[in-house]
């Protein structure tokens, strides 16, 4: 075993690790701040085993949009919307978790079975190295431009969507005939709500 | 040149995407159950990175696929957290169990 | 890399339709900066007719040769062509039905088109789409739009919770689908266009690849809203916005149809022995626990929600019989589908709008105040029940039929007995407006304020209701055109004739 093969073992060992170990985390632990900071841990793993597979592209971009992206954002979340609520008990709580955790583990089971029984068609062509950053671009101007183009779509409308739905700022007339609106479904609710003035907020 | 077989990092994907699916189904705070979707999201970004290496070295389409992933997860991430932003103003709160004004 | 552009021939044409709503919606932007007065009196014409554009486009597109565009990224043959229509034509009645809506809520009506248009070109691409990373991103930009649309009352608690539930059952039935697009992209070898896709399936091992037919299934369950992907469907109907179940209803569930169609047939073509008993599976449980939930509903809006996952098994029995017959009741069916709901949300809009309800009995005794809505309401009801001679019931007949000569008898058996349940609850609601006498009227029928049709955005939703109301309404005398096309659809449509002839051969050899 040569140095360089058993580096690359330690490595993914290491990262398989601290990746599993995150995401054990960000799904267990009570404290959400910690899970957010744990998730970005898992991000940094991910990034490392693309690194792994020789794809520096795609690890930047990881590292870029879900580390710097993405997990900054749910932290921000996390921040907005902090309030300590202590999370009113559930009967069979407990139950619900180990049956959906069987569940998991059956499921587990079968993409296992598949993916050890499965002869995938290895060794396939050689890789290309960082000749990949090339290859990528030329991917998303030929036969991937369609989906680009459309991303580009979906991303304007992310965001013009977020904005509308995020903001605060809000008319409350009916621009065409100067009647008073809220901003709510036509259809009002007449049940009693959980929040209304006879249940007040908790 | 990869000692590390392709099966390590199915068996890789297919643990971290069985988290992702028991986060999903158990967290009661909303903003764990979309961070629960990343890691969902991660587990098939690492599929299809180990199939694009191994299978796929010369044309790294899942490469390109991956990119498309990770766009449309962070798109996905800043409407879900505008909604839930959105979602507690009106109610006041993050937990999964408390958002029952309609039956499910 | 000069070979590859040189040898670039994107056919780009292909798309104008979607490129006509694209435009539409940079359009709605801009003018939208303009303030929201001018926003309101000019988007929604401006989003029209763009729409209509595309239409236009749409048919000059019909009976071409089809030719992959996007280097296989996209086709637009005969059954791309008429599922965009059905989509752009139901983008352009819920805008135009839910102009007035969008307005008496006090929201912007600049961003709600743009979205409906984003929906609407997600949808559409998603029709023609034929390589698994343009499916994913078509899809992805109509269900981001979709939560979006969803959760547009920002001051309705309910309409950011349905929005919520929206998203996370969406987010996760796409990373089940992703999921099942990496094995895909893994047995392939590194390819993802469904045509390589369907080579390398019919000589794989099965276990692989019925677990990603599964996960592609659990994608295109949730889509169309079969039982039991069904769920969200009823929270997220009756916590959106009217016209936006009326998009969702009906565009959004074409666009899953023509997705279920692309990756069957076009893709599991090999595996149709378990993918028609999985769709018959589902078919059962949609026709049954649709009709038979939605009986016990009292806000419309939900037993519409409940009514259109029965709809959706009804349309399922014509993807189970898998032939020429099969296909094209499937997409009359949709076309037929697409005006008498739209109508129905029609009416129910006007009610909602007139008196801010949806609960059924609030509709008793209508007739004596608002006959148009009655009699809307009443053809629409009727024609989603399969009563004679109204559009609903040749879609339904046809379909029946095709069932029963492809042997699905027990699909066909199921279909009868639960229309005639979903009979039941449709007559009920029509019993409540017309039989009533007028002092056994709703309090809300008895305050009911005075017709007016001269406020912006109104004259378009009687437009809208009259059309639909219309072709439903006389749709059924005059359908041979619709059998006609809906024939051709098939006819123009190499992956259909593939299976078709297929089917044909093993017939002729067995």
């Amino acid at each position: 075993m040569t140095i360089a093969v058993s580096t690359q073992l330690i490595c993914f060992l290491a990262l398989s690790a601290t990746l599993l170990i995150g995401a054990l985390g960000v799904v267990l632990l009570p404290n959400i701040v910690y899970a957010a900071f744990l998730l970005g841990g898992v991000f940094l793993s991910m990034a490392g085993l693309y690194l792994l597979l020789n794809a520096s592209f795609v690890a930047a971009a990881q590292v870029l949009i879900y580390v710097g992206a993405v997990n900054v954002l749910i932290l921000f979340a996390i921040m907005l919307v902090n309030k300590r609520e202590p999370l009113r008990d559930m009967p069979g709580l407990l139950l619900r978790r180990l049956l959906s955790a069987a569940v998991c583990a059956g499921l587990l089971a079968l993409l296992l079975r598949v993916a050890l029984t499965m002869p995938w068609p290895t060794p396939g062509p050689a890789s290309i190295g960082e000749g990949a950053v090339v290859r990528i671009a030329e991917h998303f101007f030929s036969d991937y431009l369609l989906p680009f183009e459309l991303a580009s779509v979906l991303l304007l409308m992310a965001m013009i969507g977020a904005i509308v739905l995020a903001r605060r700022d809000v008319m409350n007339v009916d621009v065409v005939t100067g009647e008073p609106a809220d901003q709510g479904l036509l259809e009002k609710a007449r049940t009693p709500l959980l929040l209304s003035k006879d249940n007040p907020r908790p | 040149m990869n000692e590390i077989p392709l099966q390590a990092y199915l068996c890789l994907a297919a643990l971290l995407f069985c988290i992702g699916v028991w986060g999903l189904i158990n967290s009661r705070n909303a903003v764990r159950v979309l961070m629960s979707i990343e890691l969902m999201l991660n587990a098939v970004n690492l599929n299809l990175m180990a199939f694009s290496s191994y299978l796929d070295g010369a044309e790294v389409r899942g490469q390109v696929f991956t990119v498309f992933v990770i766009t449309v997860a962070a798109a996905e991430a800043a409407v879900g957290l505008a909604i839930l932003l959105s979602l507690y103003r009106n109610r006041n709160t993050v937990d999964m169990e408390q958002f029952n004004l309609l039956r499910w | 890399m000069e070979v590859i552009v040189s040898g670039l021939d994107l056919n780009a044409a292909a798309v104008l339709p979607e490129g006509a709503v694209l435009l539409a919606l940079l359009g709605c932007l801009l003018v939208d900066l303009a303030g929201e007065k001018v926003a309101a009196r000019w988007v929604p014409t401006m989003a029209c007719s763009g729409l209509l554009l595309s239409l236009a486009l749409l048919i000059g597109q019909w009976n071409s040769t089809p030719e992959p565009s996007f280097l296989g990224a996209f086709i637009a043959d005969n059954l791309a062509v008429a599922l965009r229509a059905v989509v752009s034509l139901s983008t352009l009645l819920s805008l135009l039905i839910s102009w007035r809506y969008v307005e008496r809520s006090g929201t912007p009506v600049g961003e709600y088109s743009a979205i409906l248009l984003a929906a609407s070109l997600g949808a559409m691409l998603l029709c023609g789409a034929t390589d698994l990373v343009s499916i994913f991103i078509a899809l992805e930009t109509l269900s981001v739009s979709s939560y979006l649309l969803a959760g547009y009352m920002k001051r309705d608690a309910r309409s950011s919770e349905a929005s919520l539930k929206f998203l996370l059952v969406g987010s996760a039935a796409a990373a089940v689908f992703l999921y099942g697009a990496s094995l895909l992209y893994g047995i392939t070898a590194g390819d993802t266009s469904l045509a390589a896709v369907a080579g390398a399936l019919a000589g794989a091992e099965t276990p692989v690849a019925a677990l990603a037919l599964i996960f592609l299934l659990a994608a295109v369950g949730f889509k169309i809203a079969a039982v039991p992907f069904h769920q969200w469907t009823p929270d997220v109907y009756e916590g959106s916005p009217t016209p936006v179940v009326a998009f969702l209803s009906v565009g959004s569930k074409t666009a899953g149809f023509a997705l279920a169609l692309r990756l069957l047939v076009g893709c599991f073509g090999s595996f149709d022995v378990q993918w028609k008993l999985l769709f018959t599976v589902l078919a059962i449980l949609s026709m049954t626990l649709g009709n038979v939930v939605a009986l016990a509903q009292t806000s419309m809006k939900r037993m519409l929600a409940y009514s259109s996952i029965a709809q959706a098994g009804f349309v399922m029995i014509g993807l189970v019989c898998a032939d020429a017959v099969g296909f094209s009741a499937m997409v009359l069916y949709l076309a037929a589908y697409l005006f008498m709901n739209l109508g129905a949300f029609a009416c129910i809009i006007l009610f909602s709008l007139r008196t801010g309800s949806d609960r059924i009995s609030d509709y008793a005794g209508l007739y004596q105040k608002d006959p148009l809505i009655t009699l809307g309401l009443s053809l629409c009801l009727l024609s989603l029940g399969g009563i004679p001679p109204m559009l609903g019931f040749f879609g339904k007949i046809y379909l029946f039929y095709a069932g029963w000569a492809s042997g699905e008898y027990l699909l066909v058996v199921v279909g009868l007995i639960t229309s005639v349940i979903s009979i039941y609850y449709y007559i009920s609601v029509i019993k409540m407006m017309v039989v009533k006498e007028p002092r056994e009227a709703s309090e809300v029928v008895q305050n009911y304020p005075e017709i007016r049709w001269n406020i912006t955005g109104l004259p378009a939703l009687r437009g809208a209701l009259v059309f639909c109301v219309a072709i439903t309404a006389i749709g059924g005398i005059l359908s041979n055109p619709l059998f006609r096309l809906a024939d051709q659809t098939v006819q123009g449509t190499p992956i259909l004739q593939q299976l078709v002839a297929s089917s044909h051969s093993l017939l002729t050899t067995g």
